[in-house]
């Protein structure tokens, strides 16, 4: 529990056992890879996004989520802003998704971040499995080039 | 006839016209799935009402061919919000199996990783699902009634709330290197010691959990009177009570001998060991559920419904073991003569447990001998047959195991919290049902009120069907002839 200011937090999402969700640790991984010789980046995969991370987006200056979209084209690599809302608080207030997060950091702890955004990979395949889609399994390079490139924008920003 | 429907229910009236069945489902904030079926008479009263689980998972059917070492971890896949508890459970089943008893800094470090578990459930329990009734009402906005209210409203308990469940999360993970299914525990002790700076990191966090524990425990009793109605009807009854004891009759999570006590809180059962628990606790089977409904034996079923988790625990124990959790219990104890029956007050029991857990981790973590590095002991089968239980944070849990000379699991059986107060929290639905609904007419925050006595026994519905499945549950009405007049589903 880092109570640094952090410039830029990668959270992801996804289940690395559901075929192309596992994307969103995958991209992680290769994230904390990339920047593990620079405190300013902080990253956490979770399987669900769950109301305490509220807390780790307080502490950034800039938040990166990542995940999968069933909605996008299968591997469809696309990065849009994101703000906050409650409007979607799921049933059970166990897991939340990027806007209801932001809302929860700002109603909380008064979370001003000057930077949010959602990179989403579009999947081929949830199915059982470890493996990624051969369109997820392609998208990956550009998923991880433009996660570096926004990266080091909001480094360079802050 | 009149209706009034609320959102997300479904209404229908039955064939004669007047008769009505009320469903919510699914219900929410809980874990797991579930549903509750209300049925009315022909003037309007409740007659009968039900508390469903319908998710099934079959646990015990697939354990068997596995060895016995692979339990503790296959185990505790069955929930992600008590993991730790069937760990510890499955761990000591296999440990009788091994005829072992294990290290004493694995059982120190064990009864930390438990309580640190109790922590962050209790916190999830009662600030993300239970604190926007408890703080913005029953009867308010459902559009708002949800942990984005309670931030708005009450922005410092939303922050303790988040506090205490990060702080046993992240004990969790410090000693078992993950916040949920941490492998640690193991048949025989734990995988590897705790480090000098695992624990000063840990002891770090103690005092703003303390901070976070008393600014709840303070909030909570601010607005409790103002409940007085509900507690006097969520399952308000006389009834048994059974949780882990020591010796010297404080509270107790991870080892220590069950005690089982009457209405009037006396003993009527006292020292059961886990290989004496089918001795005295029955399973019953009802066809509206895929959870069982446990009992005492003696007293048959369903006359030996008893309840277990954070109220039996206060109810049963005469300490707590620390000061400031007893200075809490002498209060709590007040509530009532006796045992207290309003299963409302589990609400506050939790609150009590959770500065219980604090002042406890604290006292662990200044121990000398948890740093030991010798936390594992080793054998292999010795017997074939071993059970083994535990406090999950809402109840007793067991798990019974036979295996064969190779230690291949040939059966299981477990019985969890949620079956123990599986017929009280069914009782208490009747109870609540019965009070509020009048003339065949509710509001929404009737039907809330009737979701919350649930609520408020935390029941983990993955745990007690062993399921598949996202959290929410649902409320039906029913017609006298069973036909289903509405529907609640959110």
């Amino acid at each position: 529990m880092s109570i640094l200011p952090i410039r830029c937090l990668i959270l992801a999402c996804g289940n690395t056992l559901r075929g192309d969700d596992g994307v969103g640790p995958w991209l992680a991984l290769w994230a904390h890879e990339r920047f593990q010789s620079d405190p300013r980046v902080q990253v956490i995969a979770r399987q669900q996004w769950a109301p305490e991370l509220a807390d780790d987006i307080s502490r950034a200056r800039a938040v990166i989520f990542v995940d999968v979209s069933i909605a996008s084209a299968p591997g469809c690599v696309e990065l849009v802003p994101v703000s906050p809302s409650n409007d979607d608080r799921g049933p059970g207030a166990h897991h939340l998704g990027a806007p209801e997060l932001l809302a929860l950091a700002h109603g909380l702890y008064g979370s001003a971040l000057q930077s949010a955004s959602l990179l989403t990979v579009g999947a081929g395949s949830i199915e059982m499995g470890e493996r990624f889609s051969a369109a997820v399994d392609s998208a990956l390079p550009e998923a991880c080039r433009l996660l570096e490139q926004t990266v080091l924008r909001l480094l360079c920003e802050s | 006839m009149s209706q009034e429907i609320t959102i997300g229910a479904q209404s229908q009236t039955g064939p004669d016209g007047k008769s009505q069945t009320i469903v919510i489902d699914p219900v929410t904030r809980l874990e797991g799935h579930g549903k509750i079926t209300i049925r009315l008479d022909y003037n309007g009263e409740v007659q009968d009402a039900h508390f469903h689980v319908t998710q099934v998972r079959g646990f015990e059917r697939f354990a068997e061919g596995r060895p016995f070492y692979e339990m503790p971890s296959l185990m505790a896949r069955i929930c992600g919000i008590c993991p730790v508890s069937h760990l510890i459970a499955s761990a000591r089943a296999c440990e009788a199996v091994m005829s072992v008893r294990i290290p004493h800094a694995a059982a120190l470090l064990r009864r930390m990783l438990n309580l640190a578990q109790m922590i962050q459930s209790h916190a999830l329990s009662f600030f993300y699902l239970s604190s926007p009734d408890l703080l913005l009402g029953m009867d308010s906005d459902p559009a708002t009634r949800h942990i984005f209210g309670v931030a708005a409203a009450r922005p410092e308990l939303g922050r303790a709330g988040i506090g205490l469940r990060r702080f046993g999360q992240h004990i969790i993970e410090l000693l078992g290197k993950k916040r949920i299914h941490p492998g640690w525990v193991v048949p025989g002790g734990v995988t590897e010691p705790l480090t000098v700076a695992r624990r000063d990191e840990i002891l770090a966090m103690i005092p703003e959990a303390y901070a976070n524990i008393t600014l709840a425990l303070d909030g909570y009793k601010q607005v409790a009177d103002t409940f007085r109605e509900e507690i006097a009807v969520f399952a308000n009854f006389p009834s048994h009570f059974m949780s882990l004891i020591n010796e010297d009759e404080s509270i107790e999570f991870t080892v220590g001998a069950l005690r089982l006590i009457d209405e009037q809180g006396g003993i009527v059962e006292d020292g059961i060991l886990a290989s004496r628990f089918t001795e005295v606790i029955g399973e019953a089977v009802e066809p509206y559920s895929y959870t069982k409904f446990a009992y005492y034996k003696p007293l048959g079923y369903p006359e030996g419904t008893y309840r277990v988790g954070p109220l039996a625990r206060l109810n049963i124990a005469r300490s707590m073991g620390t000061t400031l959790a007893d200075r809490e219990l002498v209060e709590f104890k007040q509530l009532a003569r006796g045992p207290v029956h309003g299963s409302f007050h589990y609400h506050h029991a939790r609150l009590i447990e959770i500065l219980y857990g604090i002042e406890r981790i604290e006292h662990l973590l200044n121990d000398p001998l948890i740093l030991d590095k010798h936390v594992r002991a080793t054998a292999g089968v010795n017997r074939l047959e071993g059970s083994g239980q535990a406090e999950a944070p809402r109840g007793t849990l067991n798990h019974h195991y036979k295996v064969d000379e190779n230690g291949l699991i040939t059966w299981a059986n477990l019985v969890i919290a949620t079956g123990q107060n599986n017929t009280a929290m069914n009782k208490g639905v009747l109870q609540t049902a019965r009070h509020y609904v009048k003339d065949g007419r509710f509001t929404e925050g009737i039907l809330n009120r009737v979701e919350a006595v649930v609520r408020a026994f935390d029941p983990c519905l993955s745990c007690s069907s062993h399921a598949v499945g996202q959290m929410p549950l649902a409320l039906t009405l029913l017609s006298p002839d069973g036909e289903v007049v509405d529907r609640l589903v959110r």
